[in-house]
Parts: C-alpha cells; structure tokens; sequence
C-alpha cells in the first residue's frame, strides 16, 4: 500500500508543479461547455431535450478529458522508460495501477464538480440537493472508470503517437452509442451490443433515471452496481495487461 | 555463493540473436565491467538480470534465484541506474531520489537524500526541476535514485556517459567504496580508461562474449613492439613485434644488443585496451 501511495504522491505533485497542465485540464471542459451551451442558445427550438442532453453531455466531457490524460501520461512513462524503471525499483502492476487511479481520482473529483457547477449555472438547473448529490457521485464514478479505461489502452502503446488512434476509437462510439443523443433501440442488434462496451452507456441510464424522476442512487442500486462491475473488470484488465517484461 | 550467475544465457529478437550463450558469474564485492561496441547486447544482460527481459535460452540467477520467478526478492537488493536518465524531470533531483527510495521503505530516507546529494554534488540545485540540467546532472541524479537503498548489486548501463573527468574519477572511488563495503557492480561502459578500473571485464560483440578475464590478463593479450636505437642515428635500428608479453619479451629482444655504449634510446609500445578490443572485435567478425 505505501508503494501505491508513492505513486499517487508523485504524481500528484507532477501534476501540481505542471500549472499549465493544470489550468487546462480543468479549464478545457469548462470551456467545451459553454460552447455547448452558445450553441444551444442559437437554435429557436433546440434539436434535443436540454434538460436530459445537458447533465449527460456534462459526463461525457468529463469521461473525454480524464480518459485521455490517462492514456497519454501512461503511454509517456513507458517511452520515457521511468516505467520500467519503477518495475525494477520494486513498484508492482497494483501498485502503479493504483497510485495512478488514485492521483487522477483527485483530479477527476475536481473536474467532475467544476463540470456540475458550471452546469447549474448555465442551465440553470434545479433538482432537489440528494439527486445533485447522486449526479456528481455517478459522474464521479465515470471519471473514475475513465481513468481504468484510459490506463488499459495505454498498455498497447508504445508510443505516444500509438495511442492517437486509441482516442476517438473510444470516445466517438461513446457518445453516439450511449442514448445521450440517439436512441440505441433504433440501432442495429449489434450496435446495440457494442454499446454496453462503452461506459457512457450505463452512466448515462442511471443519470436519466435521476433527471426524470428528480430521484436517488436508491432505486438505481442494480444500475450503479453495473456501471461498478463495469470500472471493475476495466480494472482487472488494465493491471493484467500492463507488460513488464519484453 | 556468486551473485549472478548465467549458463548459456541467450535472448533472441525476432531474427536477431541479442546474446548468444553467454556463460559468466559475479563473485560478491567486485566492479565487473561489459565492454562492447553498441548492439553487443550489453543492456540486454542487464535487462535480463533486472527480470525486465525473458531469457529464450539457457538460464539466469541472481542472488541464487530467478529474478523473474523471484522478481521482488531480487529487485530488494538491486540497484538499476539505465542508459536513459529515465527520471520524472519535471520533479527536482530530491523529488526523484526519494520516489525510487520510498518503493524500498529504507530507514532515514531523508538523511540517505542528503548524503546522496552530497556525493553528487546536487545540493546546490536540490529544488529545480530535472529538465533544467544538462546531461551530466540528470546522469548524477539518475546514480543517486539507483543507490538510495543501498543494493548489494548494482547495475549501471553507462553511468559516466556526458559526466565531466573529475566527476566521473569520484564516481569510481565511490564504486570502489561500494565494492569495499561488500556491494556488487556490474558497470557497461565504452570508456576504455574507465575499464581499466573494473576488477574484471567481458567483452561483448554481436552478443557473444569473447573475453572474460581481468584487465591485467587482457592486456597481456596485447602485441609489444620494441624499437631499439644506436648510436647517434635517427632512424632506429630494430623494430620488434611480439605477440609475449611485455616483461617476457623485453629482455629477450634486448638481449642481442648487450645494452652496449651504442643503444642510445629504447621504445617500447604496448596496445592499450581500446586496440586489444578491437582486434577481438575484428578477428570475431572475420571468422
């Protein structure tokens, strides 16, 4: 365990000495949403129902940004050889995988409640503070699984360059096979299988529920337990694939 | 017991043999140095001593186990300083030390930073980022992350390589105190003046070892030649090359002169290091 919080300290102090990084990591999605929002506003009759498009899209720019920063930072310790480094020092695959999620948790927490924030006040939106609260956890929880599922990809990389092609492959299926702009019941039968292989997918099933019935995580338990199992087995996979040796 | 030990150890890229049967140990508190041009597969050894790389031939122990079977057992007591600085730049040299240090949890980490600092000669630049060095720096600070927990073996890929003359002579008398206190060495390196240093060398070429002896033995491997001059003549008399060694070969040659009033100067010229391997390097890509 203090391995894995050696890393998580590390990292976290790379990432807060980087202020750049910082600023636009966590400015970016801001940024995208309230282009999203100008957008928007420019149509007389909107071509979606803002009030179960926004909260969703919100996730998704969440899920985009933690996801690729996760498979780039990844893929530049591999090339940098400070991976491989870390391997010999003693620093085990749990160990990296987890100092990892923990660092960037951190991160996403932050960017999940700016992303919120900045929601409320654009849409002005109003739900009742419990169903706030079970909005940012399942964001949250996205970011979370975004962080595994950006780890995962970077384990077949070799290059930073390598892990371009991994980006939209992930993110562009995501928001079209997620029910957040299209229907996935007028999809093909196999669509609609690929799309419980994107996170989105599930966080964006609990997050209407939520929305529609102004509700809790409590009627959502089996929903939020899949989206859990889902981050899970992203997890699993993520560790078992990182290669140590060649 | 030896420290490491490889039996016909071989590792195969594809179609291209990285090592080819390499038998060699390492006996406890000796500087052991690989010399060998680039592609000889001298990191490809250490990388198979580290447990990073799969041997696909003949076998590997290090501190009598396998370091991939026993990878953590092994990676307690090793040290690994890469060719690559491989080091967290934008994090300052104390940042770096103390991250490799903590994967080992070593009693007063701060205090072994600051000896490290010390022994570097980073103090002064404790704090800055990593990015703002020059080569030299980062390599100091890539040594200092290899020896924070205090190994009993060492592997250092080119640990010299862009550090300035007076540095890198105290980097050899810390080896040296290393190897003093009990701590084993295994240093690549393409600085023949620096091999000379080493308890023992392999000579490494196209993944083959060709020589396996102490830097003493493999300079008597070397050709003498003997230039004798007499008189008051410019032009030297005799030109002897022998394949003895030195102390062997000299006073056999001076001999026919009887060291008369006439031998006005002798010369003797031995091959230094750099040409004896280059000689095996060339004769094994010959046959």
């Amino acid at each position: 365990m203090h391995r894995m919080l050696a890393i998580a300290r590390r990292v976290l102090r790379q990432i807060a000495r980087d202020r750049r990084f910082l600023t636009l990591t966590l400015l970016a999605p801001l940024l995208v949403i309230y282009i999203i929002k100008a957008a928007l506003d420019s149509f007389s009759v909107p071509f979606v129902n803002i009030s179960s498009f926004v909260v969703p899209i919100g996730a998704f720019v969440v899920h985009f940004d933690t996801y690729i920063l996760c498979a780039i930072v990844l893929v530049r310790e591999r090339t940098a050889q400070t991976l491989a480094r870390m391997f010999v020092n003693g620093y085990n695959r749990a160990a990296i995988i987890g100092g990892y999620v923990i660092a960037y948790t951190c991160l996403g927490t932050l960017q999940t409640f700016l992303v919120l924030t900045e929601l409320w006040l654009l849409f002005h939106l109003s739900y009742p503070v419990a169903t706030v609260l079970s909005l940012y956890l399942v964001i949250w929880l996205l970011a979370v699984i975004s962080i595994c599922l950006g780890i995962f990809v970077s384990n077949f990389a070799r290059s930073e360059g390598q892990v371009l092609p991994f980006i939209p492959a992930v993110t562009v299926p995501g928001i079209f096979l997620s029910d957040v702009i299209f229907s996935v019941d007028k999809f093909p039968r196999w669509m609609q299988w690929l799309s419980h292989a994107t996170p989105l997918y599930y966080a964006n099933k609990i997050i209407q529920n939520l929305i529609r019935e102004s509700g809790t995580l409590d009627g959502n338990w089996p929903r939020v337990a899949l989206l859990l199992a889902y981050g899970l087995v992203v997890l699993v996979l993520a560790t078992q694939t990182l290669r140590e040796l060649d | 017991m030896n420290i490491v030990e490889l039996d016909r150890l071989a590792k195969r890229y594809g179609r291209i043999d990285a090592l080819r049967s390499v038998t060699l140990s390492l006996e406890a508190g000796e500087i052991f140095g690989l010399l060998g041009p680039n592609g000889a597969g001298k990191t490809t050894l250490i990388r198979m001593l580290t447990g990073s790389s799969r041997p696909t031939g003949g076998a590997v122990s290090v501190f009598g186990v396998d370091p991939i079977r026993d990878a953590a057992r092994v990676r307690r007591d090793l040290g690994y300083m890469p060719q690559a600085p491989a080091l967290y730049e934008d994090l300052s040299p104390r940042d770096n030390i103390r991250f490799f240090g903590r994967a080992h949890n070593p009693p007063n980490l701060e205090k072994r930073i600051d000896e490290l600092l010390d022994f570097s000669k980073l103090r002064a630049r404790e704090r800055d980022p990593v990015y703002t060095f020059s080569g030299g720096m980062k390599q100091r600070v890539s040594l200092a992350c290899a020896l924070v927990h205090q190994p009993r073996l060492v592997l250092l890929d080119e640990p010299t390589a862009g550090v300035d003359p007076r540095l890198r002579a105290e980097f050899w008398n810390h080896f040296r105190e290393l190897a003093r206190a009990g701590a084993t060495l295994l240093v690549s390196t393409h600085q023949m003046d620096e091999a000379l240093y080493c308890d023992r060398l392999a000579i490494l070429c196209d993944g083959e070892l060709l020589a396996c002896d102490t830097p003493k033995n493999l300079l008597q491997r070397g050709r003498t030649r003997i230039h004798v001059w007499r008189g008051s003549s410019n032009a030297n008399e005799s030109i002897t090359e022998t394949e003895e060694i030195y102390s062997q070969a000299l006073p056999r040659v001076l001999q026919q002169y009887g060291l008369d009033a006439s031998v006005t100067r002798i010369e003797v010229e031995r091959d230094y290091l750099e040409q004896i391997v280059l000689k095996m390097i060339q004769s094994r890509r010959d046959a």
